[in-house]
């Protein structure tokens, strides 16, 4: 294995600070605070700057935390008084936290859905009433990609749309700027898309799971109340800034909409599992019945009648669970050990006020998650947050929940680079749009998003949560 | 530097080398093209792209050469453990049935181009080819899709190659 300079640093610095703290003695610190604090450093350096595989960094943080930070690792095996240390199982016990099962649910749909082909076949049903204006496709593009998305892993929508527009961009004129508008909406529609639900992408994970280490409980019904407003917006201004920016010269597209909904028993046996579970899901507030429970409803069903096979299961994306593990993992001990009181601390939040509070954390979530990957993001910056918010240095009217939010989303509405999400690196991989392309359009949604953001924090989340 | 996936051409006449050269520019960015003129010297070319670590993912073979001909050639790669997955392709006008046979059965022969081509023809087989390497060996779709099937790729990461982060 070959390092980049970047890669080496990364490894340099996250070693480095892993063993700086042991030799450090920071006051108000515990001395369980200052390994976690070289794990900090650690996971951060190595998920910022990727020397290795980002889940692979996770399934370590999880590993470096039972063996130095709980009851039967090597340093704390007994409790004193300013640290009990947790026992190793609550770190393990994060690979099946339930935020993951629903992951695991979700996982299991959407691929039972590519394998019976019906993304693309709802796909096709949905882009008919679109008709053939330009701009009407467009948005049509738009709806169907971010309706996918909040329920399949945003780059695999994608690239299933990249299957219905390329036919169209290749009998396009060169010369079009429709092409690049069409080209963009795509990854856009599914980064933004993926913030609907709990299960649209990994960062929404990521915030769920820290919240009901709080004791919070978001049900699903409740997240969609609370985003879905946000992205029906986001998706209706980047379809008029797209449209303003790429002016379509064309008067006319046609779509090539045949294809037939696959009828066998296994599909039909899919298309049933599938309507009783988001059913389930979205009426949790109604009925009660956890949002990861019922997605064992899809596991359960889809393998014990054969539709979801051994060989499936296998392909299943493993990996995304492990990363958000090892982030929830991440909050146990800096909870635990008063890391990230002490980190909040710190600083003297006093003079910000909560609304500058809340465009920092978005803005800063926004540049972050443009360089890095958007569940390493809000890993990164969720534990912060929620001790802002718990110790109450924050003031009042700083809320938990709120905060955890504005992080989450924020993490998904960074796309101005190729490299800032998979979804935007197909699109860019397509050859039909040029980097600045992609930097001008990103930028303009993510000045977008931040303020969006903050008027919902500011006005539409605390009327839905009180 | 990163690992090159050749285009390996093997044939004697100049002006049908100059022409599929000429035929294959817009892939030479992502495939470098190497040449030929006779089976020795395609072996030591094939040798010097494995010492460089690269790979060849796709042999155009004419099939009357002087020395060795092309059906042998190609079946005598298929014993290399490093060819053994490159797209081999026999270009020819002149291969009877009993050397295509041979070819097809012994040297695992992916497809036969009968001169004369048009270029849209062997633009097609070639990036049929090549998007069939590139899948088969797990390389990351995203590097070849705007020279390659972008439709096929693209549907290999629907299925799960690439995930969200």
């Amino acid at each position: 294995m070959k390092l980049s300079t970047k890669q080496l640093t990364g490894l340099l610095s996250g070693i480095i600070g892993l063993i700086i703290p042991f030799f450090l003695n920071i006051e108000g610190l515990s001395e369980a605070g200052h390994v976690a604090l070289g794990i900090f450093f650690l996971a951060a350096a190595f998920w910022m700057l990727e020397p290795f595989p980002i889940y692979a960094t996770s399934v370590l943080v999880i590993f470096l935390q039972v063996i130095l930070l709980s009851k039967e690792g090597f340093l704390f095996q007994s409790a004193t008084d300013v640290y009990t240390p947790d026992s190793y199982t609550a770190f393990l016990g994060t690979l099946a936290n339930p935020i993951i099962i629903l992951f695991l649910g979700g996982f299991v749909l959407a691929d039972a859905a590519v394998k019976y082909n019906l993304d693309k076949n709802l796909t096709r049903l949905l882009l008919k009433p679109f008709g053939t204006n330009p701009a009407f496709i467009l948005l049509g593009l738009m709806v169907v990609t971010g309706l996918l998305s909040a329920f399949m892993s945003n780059t695999a929508t994608t690239a299933m749309m990249m299957t219905v527009i390329l036919p169209i961009i290749a009998q396009t004129n060169m010369k079009d700027p429709m092409r690049i508008g069409i080209a963009l909406s795509i990854p856009f529609a599914a980064n933004i898309g993926g913030i609907a639900t709990p299960i649209g992408t990994p960062p929404n994970a990521v915030v769920i799971g820290a919240l009901s280490q709080q004791g919070v409980n978001i049900p699903f019904g409740e997240w969609m109340i609370l985003a879905t407003p946000l992205v029906i917006i986001m998706l209706l201004f980047a379809w008029l800034l797209l449209l303003f920016m790429f002016k379509p010269s064309t008067k006319s597209i046609d779509l090539d909409m045949s294809g037939k909904f696959n009828k066998s028993r296994n599909a039909l046996m899919l298309y049933g599992v599938f309507v009783i579970t988001v059913l389930l899901w979205v009426t949790e507030s109604f009925h009660g019945v956890k949002s990861a429970i019922t997605a064992l409803i899809p596991v359960v069903f889809l393998t014990l009648t054969g539709v979801v096979s051994k060989e499936d299961i296998r392909k299943l994306p493993w990996e995304v669970l492990w990363l958000v593990a090892g982030g929830i993992s991440l909050g146990i001990s800096m909870k635990s050990t008063g890391l990230a009181e002490w980190i909040v601390t710190s600083i003297d939040w006093s003079s910000f006020g909560t609304l500058m509070l809340i465009l920092v954390f978005s803005a800063v979530a926004i540049l972050m998650s443009n360089f890095l990957s958007n569940t390493v993001t809000a890993t990164l910056l969720i534990p912060l947050a929620v001790s802002l918010a718990t110790s109450g240095v924050a003031g009042e009217g700083f809320s938990l929940i709120i905060i955890s939010l504005v992080i989450g989303v924020s993490a998904s509405l960074a796309m101005m680079l190729p490299i800032s999400t998979p979804p935007n690196a197909i699109a860019m991989s397509t050859g039909t749009l040029e980097t600045r392309d992609m930097a001008k359009a990103g930028f303009v949604i993510g000045v977008m998003g931040i303020v969006l953001i903050v008027l919902y924090a500011l006005f539409y989340w605390p009327l839905i949560l009180n | 530097m990163e690992q090159q996936i050749y285009i390996l051409i093997v044939e004697d006449e100049l002006e049908v080398m100059d022409a599929l050269v000429n035929d294959l520019e817009k892939f030479e960015d992502t495939f470098p093209i190497e040449t030929a003129n006779t089976s020795e010297e395609a072996k030591r070319v094939t040798e010097q792209i494995y010492g460089s670590g690269d790979e060849i993912g796709l042999i155009l073979c004419d099939h009357v050469l002087p020395g060795e001909n092309g059906v042998d050639f190609l079946i005598s790669l298929k014993n290399d453990e490093k060819s053994v997955n490159s797209r081999k392709v026999l270009v020819t006008g002149q291969a009877g049935l009993e050397d295509t046979i041979l070819a097809i059965n012994n040297a695992d022969l992916n497809y036969y181009i009968a001169k004369p081509w048009t270029r849209e023809k062997l633009h097609d087989v070639v990036v049929d080819e090549l998007t069939e390497y590139v899948i088969k060996q797990n390389y990351d779709p995203m590097k070849f899709m705007s020279v390659l099937d972008s439709i096929r790729l693209a549907d290999v990461i629907r299925s799960g190659r690439i995930t969200d982060r």
